[in-house]
């Protein structure tokens, strides 16, 4: 085997952070740290972090303060050693220290190489490496929580019931077609019909639970909208003050102060006001309406602000008018001031039942967070039992769900058994996208230790 | 150098293998010598008389298409046969022929005598003769020296051969003739990673001394399903086989006595084929079964000789008179052989190319057994693509071969240069991705043009061939198009025979997918309302085409978005050594297969599942860059 170098990367988002972390990985990282810490007997007990003071290798000028800690081969994330260095967050600072470690001979890794070299050493199975990005781009604790999991292998393991199940079942199906003149029992098409209806409904949960999955770890889009004056922005503000995300630095959202991340009972939810288009209802605004339309069109869920203190006017109807079925709910805001009869909403608003609230007394609000979360599995995802994150193994499970019931059809139909292995390779190919290949050999080898076969 | 002849090619080995690689070599215009240890011996069957199966009837079939001769002399040889899973889907019905062992040889051996260009030759082969990589021909024993610019070996279960019945072993290549022991020394010499197999048989026994009152008789099919696309009649009278059970007195003896057994003291080291396990195996693996199932199988029409399949051992010969005495029906029965395991020299496979040629000694090929199959099938297709490539090798042509979507022998070459083998390799219908394409009534479809192309296809059989295609055309289209209303007298017959409603009009392919519909009673329906006489055999052809285009299209959707990368090619200049953190196990395994594409790296065996993720991420990586 080529001996890999060293590999050297900013492993936190570039930009000005509280703390910004080097990882280096490969055989020559310790040696490297102890260049640069200008300490050459430097043996940090692995997993521990140690305060050192980075110096420039040429120079001896201190350049950082930072918490040192050695992964040891093979117990790293790479399999190599890993050092992380966990330096103060500015970008200048880090780039130096960047600097001085391919001075002294580390790579600047590409893109994902970390991952790769896991991958490459056997210590990542293909579902871990997604996991591995989604814990990376874990905006709560929930989801982190969940790409833990994942990360441990727990999807593998999940699905390696199902698998053993669905082997057992091909290896019934093939030992009858290819070891015809042995003298083997029948299979019973019956009860393995009733066998793949288990199994069916078993994928389909699991590939369902991607949609809170999702939630965890995308987030959901929340849009208020509403006339002006109707208190979108104390509605806004009264959430951020309660709900205010752990995470702030949120990569490909606009910074500025009508979009913010709350975190709503685990599920991280990206909060819009649509402030910023006062006039978006005049028709003359052609800008406004634009961007409030994008809002709305980008939303998971729509709040439609109305001061339930006042009829509805022109503009609240126009307004409920506008907004697409299914994914909005209405909040009577200034409940404190008078009650609005939810009788006089119609159109495709009627039957809605709007939440009173009053963002002056905090009144409704409870019931506001958990109607924003109910359409989306209720409030309080159960984040405790397993959910699919990633769209890719959503769509597999579905899939392999889907095989089955082609093969099931078959069996209904009274189709010969090389017509219903199809389906059931299929899914066994859709299962193995996610957890490794079941091959030829691994069939014949389940037959051959399950029955006697051979004249 | 002197030499006392000369040819083009020479195949060493007159076995299943060795006939059919000589005899397209030499009908490819390759002056060719086969040389064997006993020209009566050519073509013999040294395990049961049978020739097919399901997926080796495809192997077959797929030969014949080609051009080769198994198929043709076993029609002609053949006293029993069966078309298997009848009652399953086409795809997976293959046919089986019981052979009249002694007329297969002596068919084989005339066949090779008829073929110009080739050359049978007797003698024991003791080295091969090697220069600066490139083989240059063969020494025998008796001194005679033959060059030649292509030798394929096809040595089969010789190299190196020990048989075991009970504690006694002896070297030969089978009970009774002589083993390749310099053969098997000059390979290693050359430098070829040999391995260790075993294989068995049962005993035969005496057909005079059966009770056969007390078996089951299985009859030949009324209407025999041949091997050779160019077959029309099979001549040889049909016989019955009978089938038997073994029982607990016969277990309890083998238990008792299995300390007896080579296979259990230790004594045999090579492994066995999983699916053709020895009766002390079965009794051993599986206490439960309370018999296992025998055949016997009648080794010809002019002999007494009985072959108990499903018996096979090496327990020493006085153990199994006895054990055999135990079954009801053979209780007075004598045996003629006793069966014997035997052990041998294979050559890992992975050192081949797609053409069968080592990749060590340009000109040299190998066939057969000596690759770690099993089976005169897998043996003889080995053989067929072994001798073409040979001939194109000494004509400078480009090599020949085929791809694991069209045919079993694809899937089966494949295999075995990518994955190498554990125990002896045998073709199941379940290792073919593509098995719904791979029929064996498409085998003509698929292969023949090939066969034409290399000079394999004689005018009357490529005649044969047009003539079938035009005629199935013609008959999918009426099968297909031709609606029939209620006024029409198809429409009155069939929906009075079939008792149902057959709506406002209905077409044949329509009414042949209802379930449980009676094919025969289809066609002949068919041939007397659109005047098309279609064969049983036509039929049920184009009837698979239809049933199956529904599947084979979903299908190759789902294919296609699965291994979308697997064809996604490797450089041949690609280093394994520079891929990061890849042990240096995997990157032998990588390098030994050299695979052309991620898909057959994929399906090479022992990698991990992080190895391929590795090699794909880097492919990608290369590719975009």
């Amino acid at each position: 085997m080529r001996t890999p170098d060293t590999i050297v990367a900013l492993s936190t988002p570039p930009g000005r952070s509280g703390i910004g972390v080097i990882r280096l990985s490969g055989p020559a990282s310790l040696d490297y740290t102890r260049a640069l810490v200008r300490t050459p007997d430097f043996t940090p007990e692995p997993n521990r972090a140690t305060l050192k003071t980075l110096r420039d290798p040429d120079s001896g000028d201190a350049l950082d303060q930072s918490l040192v800690t050695y992964f040891k081969s093979p117990r790293s994330f790479t399999g190599e050693d890993v050092i992380e260095l966990s330096c103060h967050g500015s970008p200048v600072l880090l780039l130096e220290v960047v600097d001085a470690l391919l001075k002294l001979g580390a790579r600047a890794a590409a893109p994902g190489e970390f991952t790769l070299r896991a991958l490459s050493n056997g210590r990542l199975s293909l579902s871990q490496a997604e996991a591995v990005r989604d814990l990376i781009d874990a905006q709560t604790n929930a989801a982190a929580r969940q790409a833990a999991r994942q990360l441990g292998g727990e999807l593998s393991a999940r699905l390696q019931p199902f698998k053993d199940s669905l082997v057992e079942i091909i290896v019934r199906l093939e030992s009858s077609l290819e070891f015809v003149e042995d003298d083997l029992p029948e299979v019973a098409l019956e009860s393995l019909r009733l066998q793949l209806e288990g199994l069916i409904h078993n994928l389909e949960i699991l590939a369902r639970s991607f949609h809170s999955g999702r939630l965890l770890k995308d987030g959901l889009k929340v849009t208020l909208v509403g006339r002006p004056n109707a208190g979108k922005s104390s509605i806004f503000n009264e959430l951020l003050t309660s709900d205010r995300a752990i995470v702030t630095d949120i990569p490909g959202t606009t910074r500025d102060s009508l979009s913010e991340l709350l975190n709503l009972e685990g599920v991280p939810v990206l909060l819009t006001d649509t402030a910023g288009v006062r006039e978006a209802f005049d028709p003359i605004e052609h800008l406004g309406i634009a961007r409030t339309r994008q809002a709305m069109a980008d939303a998971d869920l729509i709040v439609a602000v109305i001061d339930g203190s006042q009829p509805l006017t022109r503009e609240d109807e126009s307004l409920l008018a506008d907004l697409p079925a299914g994914c909005y709910l209405i909040a009577l805001n200034k409940s404190d001031l008078g009650q609005f009869d939810p009788a006089t909403l119609n159109g495709s608003a009627r039957g809605i039942k709007p939440i009173p609230i009053s963002a002056k007394t905090g009144a409704g609000f409870d019931e506001l967070r958990r109607a924003i979360l109910a359409p989306f599995g209720g409030g309080g995802l159960q984040t405790t039992d397993f959910l699919i994150t990633n769209a890719r193994h959503s769509d597999l499970l579905r899939r392999a769900a889907d095989s089955l019931r082609a093969s099931q059809k078959s069996i209904g139909e009274g189709v010969s058994e090389d017509l219903i292995l199809v389906g059931l390779y299929d899914s066994l190919r859709f299962l193995g996208e996610i957890t490794g290949e079941t091959t030829p050999e691994d069939v014949l080898t389940r037959i051959f230790a399950t029955f006697c076969i051979g004249k | 150098m002197s030499f006392d002849e000369k040819f083009d090619v020479i195949v060493i080995g007159a076995g299943h293998a060795g006939c059919e690689a000589a005899s397209a070599a030499a009908r490819m215009g390759a002056e060719t010598a086969i040389v064997t240890l006993n020209l009566d011996l050519i073509g013999q069957m040294s395990c049961n008389p049978a020739i097919g199966g399901i997926a080796k009837g495809h192997i077959v079939r797929e030969v014949d298409a080609l051009g080769g001769i198994m198929g043709r002399v076993i029609d002609r040889t053949g006293i029993q046969f069966r078309l298997l899973n009848r009652s399953r889907g086409p795809a997976v019905q293959s046919p089986r022929a019981q052979a009249d062992r002694s007329l297969y040889r002596t068919e084989m051996r005339q066949t090779l005598e008829a073929t110009p260009n080739l050359h049978l030759r007797q003698g024991l082969v003791i080295d091969l003769i090697v220069e600066n990589g490139r083989i240059r021909g063969v020494e025998m024993q008796d001194t005679r020296r033959i060059c030649a610019d292509a030798v394929i070996l096809a040595t089969g279960t010789f190299l190196n051969g020990l048989v075991h019945t009970g504690r006694r072993t002896y070297t030969a290549g089978r009970a009774g003739e002589p083993a390749s022991l310099e053969l098997a020394e000059s390979l290693k010499r050359l430098g070829f990673a040999v391995g260790r197999l075993k294989t068995g048989t049962p005993p035969r026994l005496d057909g005079r001394t059966i009770d056969w009152e007390q078996f089951e008789p299985q009859p030949a099919d009324e209407r025999p399903v041949p091997f050779s696309f160019s077959t029309e009649i099979i001549p040889q009278p049909q016989i019955n086989c009978y089938i038997g059970y073994t029982n607990e007195a016969v277990h309890d003896a083998i238990r008792a006595n299995i300390h007896e057994s080579p296979l259990y003291s230790g004594q045999i080291k090579g492994i066995g084929p999983r699916y053709c396990p020895s009766i002390e195996d079965k009794v051993v693996k599986f206490p439960d079964k309370t018999r296992h199932q025998l055949f016997l199988e009648p080794e010809g029409h002019n002999t007494a000789e009985v072959y108990l399949n499903g018996f096979s051992t090496s327990l020493p010969a006085e153990l199994q008179q006895d054990f055999v005495h135990k079954i009801p029906g053979l209780d007075g029965a004598r045996i003629i052989r006793p069966g014997y395991a035997i052990e041998y020299d294979f050559i890992d496979p992975r050192g081949l190319t797609p053409f069968l040629e080592t990749s060590q000694i340009k000109g040299l090929f190998f066939a057969g057994q000596i690759n770690g199959t099993t089976g005169y099938e897998e043996a003889a297709c080995q053989g067929l693509l072994a001798g073409i490539n040979a001939a194109l090798f000494v004509q400078k042509r480009e090599g020949f071969r085929l791809r694991r979507e069209e045919s079993y022998i694809g899937v089966l070459i494949d295999d075995l240069i990518t994955q190498g083998v554990d125990e002896p390799y045998r073709m199941f219908t379940s290792r073919a991705e593509n098995r719904l394409s791979l029929r064996y009534d498409t085998a003509d479809a698929r292969l023949t043009p090939y066969g034409r192309d290399l000079g394999l296809v004689d005018d009357s059989n490529w005649e044969l061939f047009h003539s079938r295609r035009e005629r199935l055309s013609q008959l999918r289209r009426i099968f297909e198009a031709t609606q029939f209303k209620r006024t029409d007298a198809a429409y009155q017959s069939l929906s009075q025979l079939l008792n149902a409603d057959l709506g406002n009009s209905f077409t044949f392919a329509q009414i042949s997918l209802r379930p449980q519909v009676d094919l025969e009673l289809l066609r002949k329906v068919f041939s007397l309302n659109t005047g098309f006489a279609a064969s049983p055999a036509e039929f049920e052809t184009v009837f698979a085409d239809v049933l199956y285009s529904g599947y084979l299209a979903a299908r190759q959707n789902n294919l296609d978005r699965i291994h979308h990368y697997d064809s996604l090619p490797i450089p041949q200049s690609f280093s394994y050594k520079k891929l990061a953190g890849l042990s240096s196990e995997m990157v032998e395994r990588f390098e030994r297969a050299r695979p052309l594409t991620f898909g057959q790296a994929r399906r090479i065996s022992g990698l991990t599942p992080a190895a391929i993720s590795t090699l794909l991420v880097h492919l990608k990586l290369n590719k975009a860059a």
